[in-house]
């Protein structure tokens, strides 16, 4: 049938347009699914009142008999015909149209329903798009397709035919080398804790715990879904017992296969894993076999959430509806009630909740006012914990782990506690409401946060890096002197799923204190693009230190490019020596203009990280010329919005300068997404310098790291001055510099 | 797993009203939106990939047979929202058709805009459901009076033109914008009544006791 929609071309979307488009069309259906259903219930409704008490072509009636209860009528029915159907109709069962006319109240109900279900709008479409010719011959064939057919929408078209091209799913798989690594740790710590014992005897009790955990778990998940969807107790009974009940399971099935698909998933990672780490074969048999049978009645379960067909599911169901209600009922036509089992299939199947989506717009989520001291600490240690993850896998060396402890001893109390022990969690993508689901479930075998009184407070707080702002941060609740807080609480991020591929989930412990400093208690970074944020299934990972070098590799990325130029003004009179001294009196404006100027030209940055939604960022370029901490050496390139590819063409210009002076700076300039309510954004940025030499600068001894395109430009431009120098230099991910002291 | 947080609970609606906003790029269509079921504004320029929708749920006033205040009903909007960007161009028209009315708007500072709104007609009569679907034209962007380039007067022809109901809102304060949307819903509302009370002879095909031979199959020929 060639209808409009048929015909609309995707080919010229990007993958990321053509994934924000799905996540939209995955809504609609979300919302047409919930409609069916509806629309469903309206028409049990209206079979049945037309059902009882009408006449049939079977029975003989009396002419004077009503329409539609069968009642005797009065002498005085001559002119009580119904005007649609033109059965005589007896007083009661009439139900008022406007200016004072009347319909039986089946013909109300159907129009009634007309309204309440669309069809009204589905029966004027149908006349005006199945004008095409040869739509004759298809309109028989359309009768039997008619509900599914005519209610059709763009959207669900769209979303068929996207769908059945497997070439453009654009789900990661989950890559089984990074997911051994948490889960083979999984057992451990709270058992280290607790008791010390032989590494070989954990790993057997660890079998069996987690075979029970597994059960505890999908235990857990199972009451979890159902008080979920607690508008509806008590459903199971009611739809086992209805004869629908072939439907009805496939109906059920939703629910079941996804606490079951946890589990499975979940039982074959602890099997595997333990398969690698331990010698013990009895558990790993049990386990195995076991995930495998889960596993294998998840796929079959999720196969059959795929096979109800609407139309045939729908008359079944009808039909049985039909057959089932009770026959005393009194046809009032405005009587919105729902048949018992057809509600308790809606409260199973949870795509049929209709969440507040409306707040689901990327981008416009509503920042929590709340407000907490560790967090000003957040805000300086931002930067420089970037530094360190990065640097460390720059480098992988281990002097860099004392420095950067260092760096933190500044920020917080991140030192002071020795990590320890693992958090329990699961994170699960929400098309229908746009959202990250972060479920924290538990922390085992934390440390104490307050070492002299042995006792933690503790919570755990969520990011999406890389955005660190308050707005990004979402927290549990605290849990009093307990070094094993159980959660259960889901943490909501409001990002679109084609971000999230690009973001790592930071989970830390702190220890709440409410007179003192919250104290590092350890955190977990998990890096989202590679996860499979559709099972939603649990994890165990061992909380870390900060910076740990394991954990920072995978966020290092890609951030793009700038392209500048340099050039440096030589002075007229050649530089003299007596400048030297000055050095450190940079940017302070001197008598002594013998110096010359470094010119930097900022042309264009390109393939910036998009940080707001949109897929755009609003940039602007700063730049120092270090080491000098005044003020004075910052410049900043005006803001140029909504663009990841922004053209500048900014020069800054630094004066007074000798090249024996320049020889011992290095200039730095990183790219900024301008956030108006909160704090800036970093997208990445670059040092320019003779080289990764150490710089003595006063008594402070700097380590630059200048790599090799950032050299060769800051050479090329000491090399030929007066003329300019121009490079295109990838954008770090972080500004990270070793200083030691 | 975890089940999405239900305020709006399934059917816990009497109807549900599609209604979509189109118009150029950049006229203010999602912050429309945005200002509507969320009563906020976003001075943000976003663009719109493609298509997208909002939804809200609100109590709709019937007028009653005598001119009453009659039954209230709750109606559940989805209102889509459209790229104004030439490139969607093929995909947005095709969501035309799955809409029960229009939210036409363009801005009152861009001339250009205004003049376009023809363009926007045309393209409602050929996709949308029916050749002369509801639709309510808006002017947005009113609050920026130093920076207006359509007068009041103009506009207001041009909805007379076409019959169709003219509003000046401003995403950014909200002024009218509420009207504009509950302008149209009632519009949407009332097509529906004629529509069902004066059946285009669908329901003469039978009375209700032949139709309910073959109810149980084909019945929602009648039903619907």
């Amino acid at each position: 049938m060639p209808q409009p929609a048929d015909m609309v071309n995707v080919a010229f979307l990007t993958d990321s347009e053509r994934e924000l488009i799905m996540e939209v069309l995955r809504r609609d259906e979300e919302l047409r699914r919930a409609e069916e259903q509806r629309v469903r219930r309206l028409k049990v409704e209206l079979v049945d009142i037309k059902r009882k008490g009408a006449k049939r072509s079977s029975g003989r009636y009396s002419e004077n008999s009503c329409g539609r209860c069968l009642q005797p009528l009065g002498r005085l029915s001559g002119t009580s015909q119904c005007k649609a159907c033109k059965h005589p109709v007896c007083h009661n069962c009439r139900a008022e149209r406007s200016k004072g006319s009347w319909v039986c109240s089946v013909c109300a109900k159907e129009a009634d329903l007309k309204k309440c279900t669309g069809a009204w709008f589905y029966d004027q479409r149908v006349n005006r798009f199945s004008t095409a010719p040869g739509h004759d011959m298809v309109k028989t064939s359309l009768k039997k397709w008619a509900p599914s057919r005519k209610r059709e929408t763009a959207g669900e078209v769209l979303l068929r035919s996207t769908e059945l091209n497997p070439s453009q799913s654009t789900t990661p798989v989950p890559r089984p080398r990074l997911r051994d690594l948490p889960t083979s740790n999984k057992d451990l710590p709270d058992r280290v804790s607790e008791e010390p014992v032989h590494v070989k005897d954990q790993q057997q009790r660890s079998d069996t715990e987690s075979a029970e955990r597994t059960s505890l778990n999908s235990l857990r998940t199972d009451t979890e879904s159902s008080l979920g969807t607690p508008v509806f107790p008590s459903k199971k009974s009611s739809g086992r017992s209805s004869p629908a009940s072939s439907s009805m399971s496939s109906m059920n099935v939703p629910v079941k296969a996804e606490s079951v698909h946890s589990s499975t998933s979940d039982g074959i990672h602890s099997s595997t894993s333990d398969g690698i780490h331990s010698s013990t074969s009895d558990g790993i048999h049990s386990s195995t076999s076991d995930g495998i049978q889960s596993a294998i009645s998840g796929t079959t379960s999720s196969l059959s959430r795929r096979a109800p067909s609407p139309s045939t599911g729908f008359s079944s169901l009808e039909e049985d509806g039909l057959f089932k209600r009770s026959v005393r009922r009194s046809p009032k036509p405005s009587e919105f009630t729902s048949v018992l089992d057809l509600r308790g299939e809606v409260a199973l199947t949870p795509d049929t909740c209709m969440g507040d989506r409306s707040k689901s717009v990327p981008g416009l989520n509503v920042p929590d006012d709340e407000e907490e001291d560790e967090d000003i600490d957040n805000l300086v240690s931002i930067h420089r914990k970037e530094v360190c993850s990065s640097m460390s896998n720059l480098r992988g060396s281990k002097s860099t782990l004392g420095s950067m402890m260092s760096i933190y001893s500044e920020a917080g109390d991140y030192d002071s506690v020795a990590v320890s022990g693992d958090v329990l969690f699961s994170v699960r993508y929400e098309d229908t409401v746009q959202s990250l689901d972060v479920l924290i479930k538990e922390c085992h075998s934390l440390a104490h946060g307050d070492a002299t009184r042995q006792r933690s407070n503790p919570y755990v707080k969520c990011y999406l890096l890389p955005d660190k702002s308050r707005m990004g941060k979402k927290k549990t609740s605290v849990k009093r002197n307990t070094v094993n807080p159980t959660y259960n609480e889901t943490l909501k991020f409001s990002v679109s799923r084609s971000q999230v591929l690009t973001r790592c989930l930071q989970i830390s412990v702190w220890h709440h204190d409410r007179l003192g400093r919250n104290a590092f208690l350890g955190e977990v970074e998990v890096p989202l693009g590679i996860r499979d944020l559709d099972a939603g299934q649990e994890e165990c990972m061992v909380l870390v230190g900060k910076a740990h070098p394991m954990q920072s590799s995978a966020f290092s990325q890609y951030k793009g490019e700038l392209v500048i130029s340099l050039k440096y003004v030589s002075a007229k009179k050649p530089p003299v020596e007596k400048t030297k001294g000055r050095s450190l009196s940079l940017g302070k404006k001197t008598k002594t203009e013998e110096g010359g100027e470094l010119h930097v030209l900022i042309k264009e940055a390109k393939n910036l990280t998009a940080m707001k939604a949109g897929g755009t960022s609003d940039s602007f370029v700063k730049g120092y010329l270090l080491p000098s901490k005044a003020k004075s050496t910052k410049r900043k390139t005006p803001v140029v919005k909504k663009t990841l590819n922004p053209h500048y063409d900014h020069t800054f210009v630094y004066k007074d300068l000798t090249p024996a002076q320049l020889r011992e700076m290095y200039l730095e300039l990183t790219v900024w997404d301008r956030e108006a309510m909160s704090t800036n954004d970093f997208l990445g940025g670059v040092r320019l310098s003779t080289g990764a030499a150490s710089l003595n600068v006063g008594n402070e001894e700097v380590e630059v790291d200048s790599t090799g395109d950032e050299v060769s430009l800051w050479q090329k431009m000491m090399q030929y001055p007066d003329s300019w120098a121009e490079g295109t230099l990838s954008l770090r991910s972080s500004m990270g510099k070793n200083k030691s002291k | 797993m975890f089940s999405a947080v239900s305020i709006m609970t399934d059917g816990d609606y009497d109807y549900l009203i599609k209604l979509l906003a189109l118009g150029d790029s950049g006229v203010g269509k999602t912050t429309f939106l945005y200002r509507y079921t969320d009563n906020k504004f976003n001075p943000k320029f976003i663009t719109t990939v493609g298509i997208d929708f909002r939804e809200k749920r609100v109590v709709y006033t019937a007028s009653g047979p005598n001119g009453t205040t009659g039954k209230t009903f709750k109606v559940h909007l989805q209102l889509w929202d459209t790229a104004g960007q030439e490139r969607f161009r093929s995909l947005t028209t095709a969501f035309f058709r799955d809409a029960m009315g229009f939210l036409l708007m363009f801005d009152l500072t861009s001339q250009q805009s205004f003049l376009n709104v023809r363009n926007w007609m045309s393209q409602l009569q050929a996709n949308a459901y029916c050749e002369n679907p509801d639709i309510v034209l808006v002017g947005n962007k009113a609050d920026l009076t130093d920076q207006r380039e359509v007068q009041e007067k103009q506009a207001k022809e041009l909805a007379d033109k076409y019959g169709i109901p003219y509003f000046e809102t401003s995403a950014a304060t909200g002024s009218e914008v509420d009207k504009a949307v509950i302008t149209l819903l009632d519009l949407v509302m009332k097509r529906m009544e004629q529509c069902v009370d004066k059946p285009p002879a669908e329901p003469a095909n039978g009375g209700g006791a032949t139709k309910l031979e073959d109810a149980s199959p084909d019945q929602k020929k009648c039903a619907c």
